[in-house]
Order: C-alpha cells, then structure tokens, then sequence
C-alpha cells in the first residue's frame, strides 16, 4: 500500500473499525437492538409453534402486518439502493460521504423484508417450495403467480444489493487489511479484500464493475419494486387492480429509502463525529431531494384519487372506503406526514438543523409505513360482495414482528459502523484529493 | 394483555376457574385421574401444548367418543340387528346405510344413516320418509355430532354421586316395589310421543296402576292449534297442510318452512308446485302476516309486519271479506285486501295456517276460513292427534306441578326432557322436582333436571337405540340403532319396561313385540324386514276424519293487552328449545335471519329501539309479572313495532363445555298461562353492552347485482354472455365437466346445506372467539341481505359455495401449484401442497376460501367422514363440489360400465329440503343442471369478472298479486 493510505481522511474511518473500543453508547445500542431482536424471535416462534392465527388476520383480511412490514421494509431497500446507484453512475460528490451505508441500508433492509414472506406462510418451514428445485414430483412453482416473481425479485434484490455493497467495499477491505495490528483480523480483512493490490489496472478494473454493477441495480430496482407492487396490482381485489400501483410503490419507495439514507447519515454523523466526512452540504442536499420525493409523492397521490374517478364505481367505492372508512386514519396521517409535514425544509433554517431533518426523514418513514398499511388493509375492505365484512386488529405478536426487524436493522448498522468502514475511504480521498467527481 | 393472551388461558383455568359450575360436570370427570390418564393417553401432547376452549372443542366428539369404541366389542352387547346391504361393507371399509328415524318434539323424520365399520358418518334424509322425502333440516345432520358429543352422560348418579354403572336396573326396580296399591303418587314425564310403542307401554301401566298419571311437556308444543279445533270441530284434531296443492297461502304468525312440524315436507311440496310453475302454470303465492320475521316470511311475496294482537284483526278482517264472519274490523292492513281477494279466487287450492303462539281462536277462525274456501281435504285434512295431551302440554305440566306442589307425588320418571331448565318459570319445576321423594331422570346429559333429580340415568342417544314415531302426517317409521351404545344407557322404551316391570326391557324385543301384535303375526319376518330396509311402516298414514264446524266456533279474540312492550317467545332456529345447546355445529350456525353465532339476541324493531334508546349489543332488563331478564338487544329490520322475540334455548347452566353459559335464558320470563306472548312487558336500558357475534354484518347489496330478481316468465339481464378474452387457453373436457345451479327461487335460508356440508366434509368449528375475529371455516355460507324499507324489508338469501370457476383467479396466483384445475372442471386445493400464502383467498371475488389459522382439525380422526382429508394447521381450504362423492360415483358407475348419472349428489345438494341445488355433468345436455343452465332465469354472480363460475344461480321469481286484481 502507499503512503496516501495512511493518510488522516482514511485514517478516521479507519480507526473506527480497527479501533477495538466501544464507547458506552454503542453499548448501549447494541444492548437495544439486541433486546429486539429477541423480540423478533418471539414475534417468529409464535406463528411457527401455534400459527399465523396468533395475528389479527382473517377473511377477507388474509394479509395484516407481515404484508405491510415487507412493503415498508423492501421499498426502504429500493429507495437506499437506486439512491447509492445513481450516485455512483453520476459520480456525484455526495457518493463519497453518503455511498458506503446507503448500500448497508439497502442490504439491511432488504435481509429485514425477506423475513417477512417467509414467517407470512401458513406453513413458513416449506417456504422453498417456491424455488424452482428438481422436486421428486416434477412440481414445479407456478411461474404466474406474482409471488413466485417476488422469490425471483427478492433473490435478485439481495445479490444484486449485496454486489453493489461489497464491490465498493474491496478497496477499503485492503486498507483494513494493510492496517491491521492482529493477525486474525489481517487474515479477515484480507480474505474478503480479494487480494487487492491498488493497483492502476485494479483501479480501472473495479471502476468498471462498480459503475457495471450500479447501472445494474437501476433497471432491476424498478422492475423488483413493480413485482412487489405486481403483488397487488394483478389481483383482482378492487382497490389494488389497478395499473399505477407500481408507480406508486417506486415514488413512495424512493422516498423511505432517501428518508432513511438522512436519518442515518444524521446519527452516523453525531454518533461517530464524521462532521468532516458527512458535512452540512451533503445533508442539505439530502434535505433537498427528500423535499423534492415528498413533492412527487404529493403529485402521486392526487393522480391516485384522479385515476380512481376515472375508474369504474367500485375502485371509487374502495378508495372512499380508505379515505374514509375504517383505516382513514392511516391514508390521513400518511399524508401528514409524508407530504405536509417535509415543507418544512422549504426553509434554509429547518435544512441545516440536523434535529429537524432527522424529524423530517423519521415523518416520512412513519407516513411511508402508513401509507402501505392504508394499501394492504385498508384496501382489502370493500370487496365485491358486500356479505363479505369484518375488520382487521394487529395483535402483539405482529408489532413484536415490526420492532423485531428494527431491532434487526439497528443491529445490523451498528456492527457495521463497528467493524467496517462506513464511508468510503477510497472515495473520500479521491475526493479530498480534488480528483473525484 | 392483548387479543392474543385470551387464547392461551391455561387447561387448569379454563377447566376449574372459568369453566361452567357443574355439580357434575366433564371437567371435573375430566380431573379424575382415570379421565386424565386416558387424555394422555389418547392426546399424548396435551400436557406440553396449551390447551384452551378451541382444543376442547376439538376434543369434543374424539375423546369420550373413542373410550365409547370399547364399547363395540363388548360381547354382552346384541350386534345391530338389521343391515340390509349385509356385513361385507364392513369389512371392506366401505359405507353402510341403513334407514332409521330421528324425532323433534315426537314428530319423526326419516333418516339413512351411512355407516363405516360400525360407526355412523353421516346423516341424510330417507326419501321414502313423508316427513324428508331425502331431505333433512339443520338438527336432523347435527344429531350426528350429538352421538358423539363427549358431554354426554355416561353412567347413573345419585344425589349428584356416581354410582355403579349398572345400578339403572336395580333403580328403577326398586322405586317399582315401593310404589302405592294403583300406582298411586305415580308420575311419568315424557316430551311429546307419537311413539305407538310407547304409547302402548304407557297405556299398559295405566291397566296396570290405574292411579299412575302419564304427562306429556315440550316448551315448543303446539297446544293453541288443538284448542282451536276444540273450539272449530268440538274435537282435539289435528291439521296436516298439504302445500303441493296450495296455490295462494297465507301464514298468521306461522313459520310452515322453519319451525313447524312437518317444515321439510312443507318447504318441499311448496317448492315443486313453484318449479312446476317455472314451465307454465300458476305461481303459488304466499302471503305472510307476522311479527317476527321467519323464513316463510322471507320467501312471502306479500308480508304484513302486524304486532301479535293485531295478526287476529288482520284474520278477521280476511275472514270478513270471504264472508266467513260478518263483522270484520276495516282499515287493518292493505294486504288484507289483495290477501283475501286471492284467497277466495284459489278457492279449494288456498291455505290459511296459524302460528303456534297465536289463541285458541285465531286456530279456530283460520280453520273455518279453511273450510269456507273448501280447502279442507285439498290444502289441510284433519286427523286424530298423534302426541297425547288432550289438554295440551303445558297444562299436563302444570296438573303434574300442582300435584308436586301439594305432595301428591311419589314416584316421578322423567323420560328424556328438561323441565327443570325449560319450563315456564311461574311453575318453578326444579324446586318441585326436589320435593318429590322419588325422582328419576333420565336424560342424554347431566342437565339441570338431572341435577334436580334423585336420580339421573343415561339416556341412549336415538341413533343407539330402537323405538319408533309417527310423522307430522301419522306416518309411523321404525328407529333402529345404526351404532352400538357408546356407554351403557337406556332408551325410553327400555327405562319404562324396566319402570314397571314389563317382561322384557330389551329395546329391541318391545319395538317388535309392539308391531308383531300391531302388524298380525303372518309372514311378520320378512315385512319387518322391508319395513326396517325402508325405515317406514307402509300405509301407515293417519285417515283424514271428517269434521265439521261447530255452530259456535266464532270466539271473541282476547283482545287485552297491558301497557309495555310485547315479547314473543320462538324457539331458536339453532338450539331449538334448548336441546342442541351442546352442539357445536349448531351454535356456530349463524342463525338464518341474524347471522349471530353462539348466542342468541331480544329481536326489536330499528324504530322501536330508538324510542327505548336502544341499539344492537345493548343490554336491556326486561321486566314482567315480578320476572327480570337480562338479554342483549339486536335491531331487526321487518320486525313488528314495541314487540320483542326472545329465541328460547339458551342461557343453559348445565348443558356441557359448548353450551353452558351461552346467551341468556328467555324461559325466565315465560309463565305457563302466557306461554308464547307476554304483554306489559318493561324495558329499561342497563347501559352495558354485550358484543354479539355475527358472520355477516351489512345488510344491503349496495345496489349490485348480487341477488336478481325476475317477473314471472322473464329472463334475468345479463351483460354479456360472450366470454371475454383470456390469455390463456380454454381447457378442454373430453369426459364429465361439473357444475352446480342454485335455484334463488326456491332457496328458503334454512342452513340445512350449510351443516350438510359441514358433516360430510370434517369441517371444523372454531368457537365463538375466532368467529368473532372472522375465521369461520363453513365452506359453504349463506348470504342474507335485505333491500328496501327497514320497517319492512324483503329478505333474499344466496348459499355462496366454491365456483368453481373456468378461469379461476386462485389458480394463477398460488406460487406453488396448490390449487389446480382438475380434468373434469374442478377447482381442487391440495392440502399437502398448499404453504400458505393466503393469495388465493385475495384474489377470489367470492371470499369462499377458508383458512387455517390454528389447527382447527381433531387431533385423532374422529368418527366423521373418513374420505374427506382433515386439514392441518396453515392451509386453505374450501368447497371441493363434494369430490369424494365424485370420486365413489365413478368407481360404482366404472363396476357397472356405465356413466355417471343423476345418483351423484353433493351434501348440500342431498340435504336442501327444497331442492334448490342441482349438481351434475354440464358436458351432458340433458342432465338436470344442464337443463337448468339454460334456463332464462339462469346468471353467474359478478360475471362481469368474466371467472366464468361453474356455479351459477337462478334468479328468484317476484309474483305480488296484480293491483288489478287479475292474480
């Protein structure tokens, strides 16, 4: 390695992961999201040990949080990845401060939204049926259904997510390596830096892959997250057949996903002291395109009641059934929050607050959850035959499900604040060395 | 504590603390250590598992059920006698069927019972039965779940102390050797009995002990009909309706499709003379004059909603303008017109029938409007009573408890019945019973009266036991025992012979005996045997007397009435009077007009309610003549204004683990004088509430073409009969091709389709809670919606089974394959496939999938349909149009190298008293469903989907009277 390695931007970042001290307050956390995560286990043994009775769902309300929960969850994936890929395509400035998590977001979240189809199943322990195996039987999944598309999109999601992720990971997995101090963590870091050497032909090479990889994630973000909303939009339940549902998902989607890329660059930025690294522009800019997805979500929503009016009686029906009947409030307070509550940062003064951008990105995540629970359940009142009535109540076991998963994602990004580089080390110098763009 | 901790109250709570208070009850059986050792035995895992309310119920009828099979190989128990197809069936695994009797108030209903390896499966009606002709109503399938129900009781008690199993003989011989010179002190209480044989038992202890006195009580007897003949004819007859000769029919507060003996028949022959109609002809046409809505009421073309005092004007008025009385009130009704005007042009061919809880003269008026319209012989004939009462039952018990009251009781047998939970509460029974030195019960269950008695014998379960019965038309049919007891107990029969010391107390010999005298001894081998193959005795039905009116029938209508509220007493079209209250089946019915499960409501008017402040799940106290009550209100549209109907049969303190504690106890408020209507009733608000469950909340189509209405002769609109484009390719059907109608027309609501269904295909109930949370699992349900006035609604109901549809949205999207499209048209799910997803229950327009959330099935296959797969936890299921039977069909029709024809029947199909349901191959032109299919009234609900269903339906027929009177 050369000298520039050692450098002070690298050096910060470095130190973090080699560093073996953990403050109180990453103890703390860690503590939390561990006590969720066994949370988690309880909200996953209680449908495996009795069965999915133990939630609030029935007929018609077949699906409750765990749909809900993998649209949150997966549309956070997307928004994070094709954020980080459209950054690392357009070699924006922002990459070098913002890339490295926004891709452990998206891979995160995306490990949080797999649990989901899984533990929904009536029978969770035969979820591989889905895949297409050479089974004794010649039974193979019905390739027309749009769950078996979603194994295939969530499959692509977590490879393509986790490439995009470790391939911008390598050349700072060989700083690691090259600074460590212990041999078992020279061995690790090395193993996983793939015997980089920096050189120029690597260079070149891994800019290709990463740039390849990234233009990869664009298209197969936009088709994952239309499977998803494919879910809903081939049935023929009226309120979700209907053919912008996948725009809507990739908008709202967008918008968790940039939310959550702020909420964490907020916390990263106090918790690990990175002011230099995540500065007031980078979240400024941030602050600015959340304003801006909260603007495009506004448009979406208004279309959504348009189109509706257009539609037949019935698709008007249901959405006044969501608008006002039962779960009203979840599509009202989605609205709140996620595009009354982001003006806001029309204003300079709210942009460069870090408590009001953090509030900011957390409405929006909020109003993003609102908005799919106001999609799943709140669309699934009001079928065609009007015998067909009841309601829909989250039990505890589904909640524990929900904070399971955060508890899950918080872990997930405290270890890797912990044990590997959180910004980009190699991008940071390239930057500060006035040669990036 | 959140929703989900309700269910996880442990065995020890739910049995000791929040259970029932039994003196005697399953759960503290249930902590005998014997009792717990053959649990664990049987449910190795009970212990590790939680066990709550749905386990117990899934127990119901598996636990003490299998400690009943010991009893199958117990030598000293006689092998069923009678099995017309032989012994082979058995051994083979294969059906048995056998012709056998079931009775409701004494009134039998022919049944086949089909049997596997001895242990009856299913239940259906016996075609050659008047009272079935092969169709059955709701209790008749649920008896099966009753056999086996493990809360029966199974072995005498003492004081409310188990004895020795066998003490029932050495019982009933002592309180013989103690009775009085002439039987003196000597009571016996039975329901009513149409029974010959026992009827010839009673008669010989009345030779015998003179001074002995024989009762007869049912809460539900029609007691008013016989007064009013009293008053018509000067003679105790009794009518018989022949509706497949009725052409215009007015109901006075009567129910002759629900609740009335003979309703199967009726519902029947109404429904032919209808479908006749549908190829040319008159359509009958049924008015309907009521305060309660009833399912006649809901078939009606005409209703009037009168209060109960006003049903006798309205009649009178009717009778006026037929020229039947001379002073008829006026301005009563405007149906009273169209009505009578209907009624005389019909001439011979109208009927007039009275409910139960009308007066002596109302019956009285009806029956001369009968005979002033020359009806009688054609729509009505009289004949000798078959249940005994002269007097009426409730005035037999009340003789009975005036008796007790002043100690003139000795000896009291109680033959079946549970007069210390249902009769009327002024004669307070229970204490009357404690009084009497020497009371013995003898009852199905260890019930409030077998608490109240000395002793408490078991009963044998109908389907145990040989005996007999007359139909509503006299028709006598044989009971045989299509099982072998599951516990040693006794039939009435046996308890009596054994009562008075008769020769022989074998069941089986007293049937015979009784028709070998009755029948003449010639050749009586070979004709009891066809008699018993067909479960009917031939020409058995009773003659038709001649009667003629009295000079003067004509009695005032008691006309006085307290101020306050009217309650009218019904009996539940779920527990009747109480007796199927531990019926699991039953109470998860929903109740056809109601829709509420495992409960029973006070029915209001909407308009009513609002004055008294009152909406549905409120708690009201109604209070009359000392008497309060607590009941829970339910608003009901069509209902007679400041009148409310309480359903009898629930709030039961000793009916088992299903009924005990369920709703509230109506017979609190009855007394033995007002039996059927209370007036000056007092409603105050309580201010609680109390959640009723219901499977359907919404009363309205929403303006969608859901249930379609036709004129007469008219084709029903349908948008468009040519099938819209597909991706996907039409399947071909080179053989059979399944498809079921369902004639709206003829369609009554009676739920007798639903627990068919049930029955024949281990559906499993789920209790009250998970209802209540949406998770039924019936396959097949019936939608009931009302359209227009809510004072007056009419009333449709459309039974929603699987579709079956060509171009089934489930099948695309289930990911793996679960739920596939058979060669023959069927929509089949694949259990061992399915993982799950819920998908297909999304996508189907028709909601008719059901899932199992919990493992809702019996953990041990109980005695139920063995060709039918129990579901484990985590699938869907759904209607399969009966695939087993599709399957039995074509081996027999593939044996005898033929097609599969009409035989095939599916359990709704089989069991719809109307005949509503046709099922068969729609490749065949001329089957029936092809027929029907083409018919004009036939439509495919929300075909605009284009899931081309293979059910469809037939639109209902509107006939109202012309305003210009031309018919």
């Amino acid at each position: 390695m050369t000298e520039t390695d050692r450098e002070a931007p690298a050096g910060i970042i470095a130190d973090i992961p080699l560093a073996l001290s953990f403050d109180w307050r990453w103890k703390l956390a860690i503590a939390f999201a561990g006590a969720l995560v066994l949370l988690l286990v309880f909200g996953m043994a209680q449908p495996v040990l009795f069965g999915i009775g133990v939630w609030g769902a029935n007929v018609p309300y077949v699906w409750g949080f765990d749909l809900v929960n993998y649209v949150w969850w997966i549309g956070i994936a997307n928004g994070a990845s094709l954020f980080a890929a459209i950054l690392v395509i357009r070699r924006h400035d922002l990459r070098t401060s913002i890339n490295r998590f926004a891709e452990g977001v998206a891979l995160f979240a995306v490990i949080c939204a797999g649990i989901f189809p899984i533990m929904h199943l009536g029978r969770p322990w035969l979820f591989y049926w889905t895949f297409p195996y050479p089974a004794t039987f010649e039974v193979w999944p019905q390739f027309r259904s749009t769950l078996t598309w979603d194994f295939w999109a969530i499959s692509t999601h977590v490879i393509v997510t986790t490439l995009l992720w470790y391939t911008g990971l390598i050349p700072d997995l060989a700083t690691l390596r090259d600074r460590s101090r212990s041999l078992r963590s020279k061995t690790v870091f090395g193993l996983f830096a793939l015997g980089w050497r920096g050189s120029v032909r690597h260079w070149a090479y891994h800019q290709t892959a990463y740039r390849i990889v990234a233009a990869l994630v664009l298209p197969l973000i936009l088709i994952m997250q239309s499977t998803v909303a494919f879910e809903f939009a081939t049935t023929l339940v009226p309120a979700w057949h209907d053919t912008r549902k996948p725009l809507h998902f990739v908008v709202t989607g967008i918008a968790s996903g940039l939310a959550t890329v702020l909420f964490i660059a907020i916390m990263l930025r106090r918790g690990l002291s990175l002011e230099r690294y995540i500065d007031d522009e980078d979240i400024e800019l941030m602050a600015k395109l959340l304003l801006a997805a909260s603007l495009v979500i506004a448009i979406i929503y208004l279309e959504e009641a348009f189109t509706s009016v257009l539609s037949g009686p019935l698709a008007q029906e249901t959405l006044l059934a969501r608008l006002f009947d039962q779960f009203a409030g979840a599509y009202w307070a989605a609205i709140l929050l996620i595009v009354v509550a982001p003006q806001v940062l029309w204003f300079e003064r709210a942009r460069s607050s870090l408590l009001v951008c953090a509030l900011a990105s957390a409405s929006v995540l909020v109003g993003v959850w609102l908005d799919r629970f106001s999609i799943v359940i709140g669309g699934m009142q009001g079928d065609y035959l009007p015998s067909v009535s009841g309601t829909y109540l989250p039990t505890f076991p589904e909640w524990a499900l929900l904070g399971g998963t955060l508890g899950l994602f918080a872990g997930f990004l405290l270890l890797f604040v912990r044990f590997l580089p959180v910004i980009s080390m190699f991008e940071t110098r390239h930057a500060e060395h006035g040669d990036g763009s | 504590m959140n929703k989900y901790d309700a269910y996880r109250t442990d065995f020890a709570a739910l049995t000791g603390q929040q259970g029932p208070r039994l003196w005697r009850s399953l759960e503290e059986l249930a902590d005998t250590p014997e009792m717990r050792r053959f649990i664990e035995a049987e449910f190795p895992y009970i212990n590790e598992a939680r066990t709550d309310r749905r386990t117990f119920l899934r127990l119901m009828g598996a636990s003490l059920a299998m400690a009943g099979l010991t009893a199958c190989g117990d030598p000293t128990v006689a092998p069923l006698y009678s099995q017309p197809r032989g012994n082979w069936a058995d051994a083979l695994g294969q059906a048995s069927t056998f012709a056998s009797l079931l009775d409701l108030d004494g009134y039998g209903r022919g049944v086949l019972v089909e049997t596997r390896n001895g242990r009856p499966v299913k239940i259906e009606g016996n075609p050659l039965h008047p009272a079935s002709l092969g169709a059955t109503d709701v209790f008749a399938q649920a008896e099966l779940l009753s056999l086996y129900d493990p809360d029966r009781s199974q072995g005498a008690f003492y004081n409310g102390k188990d004895v020795d199993d066998r003490a029932a003989p050495r019982v009933l011989a002592e309180a013989r050797a103690a009775f009085a010179p002439g039987g003196e002190g000597v009571r016996i209480l039975t329901g009513p009995v149409t029974s010959p044989t026992l009827r010839a038992l009673i008669s010989a202890m009345q030779r015998e002990y003179p001074a002995a006195r024989a009762h007869e009580y049912s809460p539900i007897a029609d007691d008013n009909s016989r007064a009013g003949a009293v008053l018509a004819f000067g003679r105790p007859v009794q009518a018989v309706h022949d509706f497949s000769r009725a052409d215009v029919i007015l109901t006075l507060g009567a129910d002759p499709f629900g609740d009335m003996e003979g309703h199967v028949r009726h519902a029947r022959d109404f429904a032919d003379r209808r479908r006749a109609a549908h190829s040319g002809g008159m359509l009958p046409r049924l008015y309907a004059a009521e305060s309660t809505p009833s399912l006649s009421g809901a078939r009606a073309d005409h209703r009037a909603v009168l209060r109960p005092a006003e049903i006798g004007f309205f009649a009178r008025a009717v009778a006026s303008r037929l020229g039947v009385v001379q002073d008829g009130p006026s301005d009563v009704h405007p149906m009273v017109e169209t009505a009578a005007a209907d009624l005389s042009r019909a001439g011979s061919n109208a009927l007039v029938v009275v409910g139960r809880e009308q007066p002596a003269a109302l019956h009285a008026l009806a029956y001369a409007i009968n005979a002033a319209l020359g009806a009688s012989g054609t729509t009505s004939r009289y004949i000798e009573p078959l249940t005994a009462a002269e007097t009426g039952h409730m005035a037999s018990l009340a003789a009975l408890a005036e008796d007790m009251a002043a100690g003139a009781v000795s000896q009291l047998l109680i033959i079946g019945g549970n007069p210390a939970y249902d009769a009327p509460a002024d004669l307070d029974f229970a204490d009357l019973i404690r009084r009497v030195p020497v009371s013995i019960h003898l009852g199905l269950y260890r019930d409030e009266t077998a608490a109240a008695a000395r002793w408490h014998l078991p009963r044998k379960h109908a389907l145990e036991s040989w005996g007999d019965g007359r139909a509503f038309e006299g028709t006598a049919g044989i009971r045989q025992p299509v099982a072998t007891p599951l516990f040693d107990a006794f039939s009435d029969e046996e308890a009596l012979a054994l009562f008075l010391g008769a020769d022989t107390h074998d069941g089986n010999d007293i049937v015979r005996t009784y028709w070998r005298d009755a029948l003449g001894a010639a050749d009586f081998e070979q004709s009891w045997t066809a008699i018993l193959a067909d479960g009917v005795v031939p020409n058995s039905a009773a003659p038709a007397l001649d009667v003629s009116l009295q000079p003067d029938w004509d009695q005032q209508l008691p006309s006085e009435a307290l101020p306050g509220l009217t309650v009218l007493f019904a009996p539940d079209p779920s527990v009747w009077d109480g007796r199927y209250a531990n019926n699991g089946w039953l109470q998860e019915l929903p109740r056809p007009l109601t829709k509420i499960v495992w409960d029973n409501a006070a029915l209001i008017a909407p308009a009513t309610a609002e004055t008294l402040g009152l909406k549905t799940g409120d708690i009201a106290s109604f209070n009359a003549g000392g008497r309060s009550l607590l009941a829970p209100i339910r608003l009901m549209p069509g209902h007679a204004l400041e009148t409310v109907t309480m359903p009898l049969g629930y709030g039961r303190r000793a009916a088992g683990r299903i009924g005990t504690g369920v709703g509230f106890n109506a017979y609190a408020l009855r007394t033995s004088h007002a039996p059927w209507i209370a007036t000056g009733v007092e409603v105050v608000r309580t201010g609680e509430a109390h959640a009723l469950v219901t499977t359907q909340d919404h009363h309205g189509m929403e303006g969608r073409d859901i249930v379609r209405i036709v004129a007469p002769d008219q084709a029903v609109e349908t948008p468009s009969t040519e099938p819209q484009p597909s991706f996907y390719p039409d399947y071909a059907y080179e053989g059979h091709a399944w498809g079921m109608t369902i004639d709206l027309d003829t369609c009554l609501g009676c739920n007798a389709c639903v627990i068919a269904c049930q029955a024949e295909n281990n559906v499993p109930i789920v209790g009250r809670d998970e209802v209540a949370r949406g998770r039924e699992m019936h396959w097949l349900r019936i939608d009931r919606y009302h359209a227009g006035d809510v004072e007056d609604p009419d009333t449709y109901f459309q039974p929603v089974p699987c579709m079956h549809c060509e171009k089934a949205p489930c099948e695309v999207v289930c990911p793996v394959n679960a739920t596939v499209h058979s060669s023959e048209g069927l929509n089949e799910m694949v259990y061992n496939r399915c993982i799950g997803t819920r998908t297909c229950s999304n996508n189907c327009p028709y909601k008719v999938r059901r899932f199992n959330w919990f493992d809702y099935s019996p953990p041990d296959p109980e005695p139920r349909n063995p060709d039918v797969s129990v579901r484990p936890r985590g699938v869907m299921e759904k209607c399969t149009y009966c695939v087993q039977r599709i399957s039995a069909a074509r081996i027999d029709a593939k044996l005898e190298g033929r097609r599969i024809g009409e035989e095939l029947m599916t359990a709704c199909q089989q069991a719809c008293p109307t005949r509503a349901i046709t099922f068969g191959d729609i490749n065949d032109p001329a089957s029936a469903v092809s027929r029907l299919k083409a018919s004009p009234r036939n439509y495919a609900l929300l075909g605009e989907l284009d899931t081309r269903p293979r059910t469809t339906y037939l639109a209902r027929v509107a006939n109202p009277a012309d305003p210009e009177g031309s018919g």
